[in-house]
């Protein structure tokens, strides 16, 4: 067992388990993205970012790769973990903004505005359709290809593929085919949020007044802030 | 070895070689088998000199002689004149810029001089590729010294106390590196040569390769004993054909004698070095990455820990360090730690080689010790800014650095230093950039790069470079927006936490670092639309018309002048100006100095195609009839361009204006500073006239703080003020007894001459001075009858001398003798009267804030000019004695009213200042931007009092249709310059001295514009589309 010391708590992790590892243990949520039960961690999605070393070297690492040490200092919500955090989730939103994964991440994390312009892509380079086929398929029919801003998921040489076998291993773990729901507000960049919202007609009545559970049509929330901001679209 | 009397050392550098140096080798062989020399002369070719500014270079030994810029047709007489007959040819020897004389010894030229090689000692000296020459020069002893007389234990220890820190960027000790590498157990290690050097405008490793491969073996192989290792990497970029080739050749001749391969030099240490190459990728010169590229993996960069030293090449330890560290071991191991680390500064031991480019004289390769300011560099080895230019910053560490500015050159070079002024060592790369170069653009232009270059892996980088540089891009075309600074920073902050590996970290510092020091540009850019450095094509349409203070649409009217339509020409003109007759003689043209045609080439005769357009137009009798004013009054004190400005467009928003003159003239400057012989009376008084008709009222006579006050004239019913006096008095010289009989301020002087006052000039005039007033009033008092001699004493070079340069060659030609490096000490008197001024020569010294050389007194040179009258000529100021003591102005420190940037607003609501008055002495056409803005903030005062000025970018009103000229006419066309008056022609007489274009030689100069505005225009129309 390895000791070390995680929001200011003393804990211990058994050996080659990372820091996400550990903080699920311990109940600490940490967002994830690219992140997912039963693949190898690859690190990209900068969501689940911790903030690591004593105040004046630390510096941010992804919690899903980095192996926990003896006397590491982990802290997973100082103001450098929350404005990156952030700051991903609104990338992430300006490029995808149908997905539900990535509206939920926006409401949890409060993140309301998206400041650049929306490309409306249907991927983020999560990764996580790649390993799902290559280490739980055994296919390893797509990959990454190119670098930088022209990175894409495709076959080699984006020919039809004789290892895929057509099972649906990726669709069903790709964040960016769980579509938002069409509910209000569907064309906006940043959805209501139905995650963030405490409704107050419960307060009065026995029941949810809306069967949305969340739209206020009842006129009984109190003023939703989001609702009425709109997005900056330039 | 042969021995041969001489030997000519052809340069073969990448730089060299693309300039034709081979070519100069076969030419020279040639040759010197015509002349029989063949035995006695040896021509070798070697590596990078590092003065790859002035390729192809030869350097000629024993005698140190260094030739530069050589042609193939050169070579015959170079042989004739230096081998035969032992004189070395003048017009091939190198002439620093700004001087006259050639300095033909390397070691005297300053690019050379102020070097110092350690790692480079033997570049342009061996053939690199011959080990045989290496050896002889010491080459490969270090390496015996380490494996038969030190331990690896020992190796480490000098490594480490010498101070040595890795060159690729970081700076991390590269002693401690090996150490922990060296502790590690394990049989299977490696050492690696990271020779991809991805940043742009960086070629030290290039040239280290090139001009001295074995340096970097024999210091791998050291380290490789040092550590444990047995097999060693050489990662080389592909786009280095050249180093790849030398490195090949010099490891085989190293395994050949024995120096790499099994029982090295008998010791029985096995240790082999293979080439890796490249394959196009900047990230994979992190060291993680690189790993992966050597594994035959896709070059994406991994988390660390764990570290290469401890798992790095297939698991196992491996120690990676740059081609310049390498190349340092041997230096340190041969003559010891102690040696090496007197060099530099506490923190960073040794020398740096840094690739110095971009604005500067000397371009190419230097080696200085850490420690030395940048300032010596960029002056003393560059040889400063071409063309006279400004310096504004210079970029180091490429895409993963910053820019130091102008005002923090003294800053001493190492590691941190640079950190800490918000940049950094990186690998070397130094450009340097002047006035010509737009921040935002280059911070633009390294985002660019680094979205394209990053692996794309994290999402902070992949995605926050990508829109940082839509950002970048939008304020570059005019569609900034406020907020977009603070949104940068944020996602500056965002790219650099949350990235994994190096380029993600630094890829924000572009933008961090010129936010920091020029943050004044991104503001320009956002908020009022416009590129200081004239560069962003869609924001400046043309830089000449950007650049104007009036916004005049210079391409137009040449365009029309191309055409032959020189009426059209004149309502283009007319329409931003009404002062053409005088900006078409005295306006200082900034276009010009902008003109894209001037790059690399003469910039378009702006001016003098401004006065063709009215000398050859049926225009000028289109003065209108006068206007009467009907609006709210507005009082304008001073007529001089500023207040004339503001008054006709006063008048043309239906407003009356009346101008308070107190000279007897109305034109200020434009009468009584600047002599008839540049502004004849003539036309400015049909200026003037146009200005009347407008709607203008002008009272002369009427002088501020004598005949009224601003608190009266805004009783009489004036319902806003512009305070447009000027600068017309001349500041005092602050030398004894120069309140004698005999000087003379200059504004004082010239007002007199233009007045035709009396005023007494005797026989030998003096003036104290280096700008505009100081030869204007030169070339008056040379005029003058009974003067016999004039003399300008300027206290720094021609160079420097602020006054117009076609002044100052006017003046010479006009027989005035400038007496430069010259400063004032005392008047010399007699009986009450000036006979003279007491001088002392100056020379220059070190360079100053400024970027200028500091002039020092040279003792002992004291002398006296002998004089009857004494012109100080230094500067001027407003007059203010009009304020009295108590009043409610803010006033600066230099007598000129402080208003609010913007709106020209004083601090006393209603009153408004602008010109010289605010600027302190300026230029015609500022005067005139400040007038024209003068008169929009008091009408916008007047009728809701906000002001709010809303920018766009610059478009001018009309496309004019471009000439079509043929490749011959191309080809052939040079700039016509107007004609001047002859020399001889001009004594004691103010005629006119400029004569202007003919008609074809305007429409020739015409047809050389090269209509940048077209190119934005196309640009528009497919954003429309």
């Amino acid at each position: 067992m390895i000791n070390f010391i995680l929001n200011g708590l003393e804990v211990q992790s058994e050996e080659g388990s990372t820091i996400l590892d550990a903080c699920k243990f311990y109940g600490i949520e940490i967002p994830t993205l690219c992140y997912y039960e039963g693949l190898s961690p690859y690190g990209g999605c900068r969501l689940c970012l911790v903030e690591i070393g004593n105040a004046e070297n630390s510096r941010l690492v992804s919690s899903c790769t980095y192996p926990i040490e003896e006397g590491l200092i982990v802290r997973t919500n100082t103001k450098k973990v929350v404005s990156a955090r952030k700051m991903m989730i609104e990338l992430l939103l300006s490029i995808c903004p149908q997905s539900k994964t990535i509206q939920d991440l926006a409401s949890k994390f409060h993140v309301t505005s998206v400041r650049f312009p929306v490309r409306h892509e249907d991927c983020v380079l999560c990764g996580r359709c790649v390993r799902m086929c290559k280490e739980q398929m055994q296919g390893g029919a797509i990959g990454f290809t190119a670098r930088g801003n022209k990175k894409k998921i495709e076959t080699p040489f984006n020919i039809k593929s004789d290892e895929c076998r057509l099972c649906g291993g990726c669709i069903y773990v790709c964040p960016a085919c769980q579509l938002r729901c069409q509910g209000p507000d569907a064309p906006t960049d940043v959805c209501s949020g139905c995650l963030a919202l405490e409704p107050t007609c419960i307060q009065t009545h026995d029941d949810y007044q809306c069967w949305m559970g969340t739209t206020g049509d009842c006129g009984t929330c109190e003023g939703r802030p989001d609702q009425t901001k709109k997005i900056d679209k330039r | 070895m042969k021995q041969y009397r001489t030997h000519m050392l052809v340069c073969a550098g990448t730089g060299c070689v693309a300039a034709g140096s081979f070519k100069i080798k076969t030419a020279l062989e040639k040759e010197i088998a015509k002349r029989k020399l063949q035995n006695e002369v040896a021509v070798i070719s070697t590596g990078c000199n590092g003065f790859c500014e002035r390729g192809p270079i030869v350097v000629v030994q024993p005698d140190g002689v260094f030739y530069q810029k050589l042609k193939a047709e050169d070579i015959p007489l170079l042989v004739e004149e230096h081998l035969l007959k032992g004189r070395p040819v003048k017009k091939l020897l190198y002439v620093p810029p700004a001087e006259a004389k050639p300095v033909p010894k390397m070691m005297d030229i300053g690019f050379f001089k102020h070097q110092r090689l350690i790692v480079l000692k033997n570049r342009g000296r061996i053939d690199p590729e011959n080990i045989d020459e290496y050896i002889a020069f010491e080459g490969y002893q270090a390496l015996e010294k380490a494996l038969t007389e030190m331990t690896p234990e020992e190796i480490i220890r000098e490594v480490k106390s010498a101070g040595l820190r890795g060159r690729g960027g970081a700076g991390f000790p590269t002693g401690r590196k090996w150490e922990i590498c060296s502790k590690i157990p394990g049989n299977s290690k490696y050492v690696v040569c990271n020779a991809d050097e991805g940043d742009p405008g960086a070629f030290m490793d290039r040239s280290i390769l090139e001009a001295d491969p074995h340096a970097v073996l024999e210091g791998m192989i050291i380290g490789a004993r040092a550590i444990g290792a047995t097999q060693g990497f050489i990662y080389v970029r592909t786009e280095y054909p050249l180093a790849l080739h030398r490195i090949r050749i010099a490891i085989k001749q190293a395994e050949e004698y024995g120096l790499l391969g099994s029982d090295i030099l008998g010791t029985g240490f096995d240790f082999s070095i293979e080439v890796k190459r490249g394959a196009g990728a900047f990230v994979s010169g992190e060291e993680t990455s690189l790993l992966a590229a050597i594994e035959g993996k896709i070059g994406i960069p991994k988390q660390r820990p764990p570290y290469p030293v401890q798992k790095g090449l297939w698991k196992k330890p491996t120690n990676i360090n740059n081609v310049e560290t390498w190349a340092n071991v041997p230096h340190i191991i041969l003559r010891g730690a102690e040696w090496y680390s007197e060099i530099g500064t506490e923190g960073s031991k040794g020398t740096k080689i840094f690739s110095l480019v971009g604005k500067i004289n000397n371009t190419g390769l230097v080696e200085v010790p850490m420690g030395i300011t940048m300032k010596d560099i960029i002056y003393e080895i560059g040889g400063g800014i071409p063309n006279n230019k400004k310096i504004k910053a210079v970029q180091t560490g490429g895409p993963s650095g910053g820019c130091i500015p102008k005002r923090l050159l003294d800053l001493t070079i190492d590691y941190e230093s640079l950190k800490q002024a918000g940049s950094m060592m990186g690998s070397g790369g130094m450009i340097v950039m002047d006035e010509d170069t737009c921040m935002v653009d280059v911070a633009k232009y390294f985002m660019n790069f680094l979205r394209d270059e990053s692996c794309g892996k994290c999402l902070s980088c992949r995605e926050g470079t990508q829109r940082i540089w839509e950002i970048l891009d939008n304020i570059t075309k005019g569609r900034g927006v406020a907020g977009d600074i603070g949104l940068l920073e944020e996602l500056a902050a965002a790219t650099k936490d949350a990235s994994m590996c190096g380029l993600g970290q630094t890829a924000a510092n572009p933008v961090l670092s010129t936010l920091k020091y020029f943050k004044d540009e991104y503001e320009a850019h956002i908020k009022y639309k416009k590129c200081p450095a004239a560069v962003c094509k869609q924001i400046i349409s043309s830089p000449c018309q950007h650049t104007c203070p009036i916004d005049t649409e210079a391409p137009q009217y040449i365009a029309y002048i191309a055409h032959g339509q020189f009426d059209k020409a004149y309502d283009i003109i007319l329409k931003d100006n009404p002062l053409l007759n005088v900006c078409a003689r005295v306006c200082h043209h900034p276009c010009e100095t902008k003109c894209r045609a001037g790059q690399g080439g003469k910039p378009i005769e702006i001016r003098a195609l401004k006065r063709a357009a009215i000398e050859y137009s049926n225009g000028k009798k289109h003065i209108s009839k006068k206007k009467q004013p009907t609006g709210a009054k507005i009082a304008i004190i001073g007529s001089g361009p500023s207040g004339l400005m503001a008054g006709y467009a006063l008048a043309n928003k239906g407003y009356a204006p009346t101008i308070f003159e107190a000279l007897p003239v109305a034109g200020g400057m434009l009468a009584v500073g600047i002599p008839e012989y540049r502004l004849p009376q003539k036309a400015l008084e049909e200026d003037i006239k146009r200005i009347v008709r407008a709607g203008v009222e002008i009272k002369t006579d009427q002088k501020l703080g004598r005949d009224f006050s601003i608190g009266q004239l805004l009783k009489q019913g004036y319902r806003a003020i512009y305070a447009a006096i000027g600068a017309h008095k001349s500041i005092k010289l602050g030398i004894p007894k120069e309140e004698m009989s005999g000087v003379i301020p200059a504004m004082e002087f010239l007002t007199k001459i233009s007045l035709g006052e009396k005023i007494d000039v005797g026989g030998r005039v003096g003036v104290i001075g280096g700008g505009n007033s100081a030869v204007d009033a030169a070339r008056v008092a040379n005029r003058l009858p009974g003067v016999k001699k004039v003399t300008i004493i300027y206290r720094r070079t021609r160079n420097e001398m602020p006054a117009y340069a076609e002044e100052i060659e006017c003046a010479l030609e006009e027989g005035i003798d400038i007496q430069f490096l010259t400063a004032p000490t005392e008047i010399a008197v007699d009986d009450g009267y000036i006979t003279g001024v007491k001088c002392t020569k100056m020379e220059l010294g070190a360079v100053d804030e400024s970027g200028r050389r500091r002039p020092i007194p040279i003792k002992g040179s004291e002398f006296v000019v002998e004089l009857d009258t004494l012109i100080s000529a230094i500067s001027e100021q407003p007059d203010i004695s009009f304020l009295g003591d108590d009043h409610d102005f803010e006033i600066s420190g230099w007598n000129t009213f402080v208003v609010d940037r913007e709106t020209l607003a004083t601090n006393v609501p209603g009153v408004f200042a602008g010109g010289d008055a605010v600027r302190g002495p300026s230029s015609v056409i500022e005067a005139m931007a400040d007038g024209k803005k003068a008169a929009e903030a008091i009408d916008q005062y007047l009728r809701r009092k906000e002001i709010e000025f809303e920018y766009s970018v610059t478009r001018p009103s009309v496309y004019v249709e471009p000439v079509k000229l043929t490749i011959k006419e191309t080809l052939e066309s040079t700039r016509q310059e107007p004609r001047k008056l002859e020399t001889k022609k001009r004594s004691n007489n103010f005629q006119e001295v400029d004569l202007g274009l003919s008609k074809t030689a305007a429409v020739k100069e015409a047809r050389r514009c090269l209509r940048c505005d077209l190119e934005v225009k196309e640009q528009d129309e497919k954003e429309r589309r």
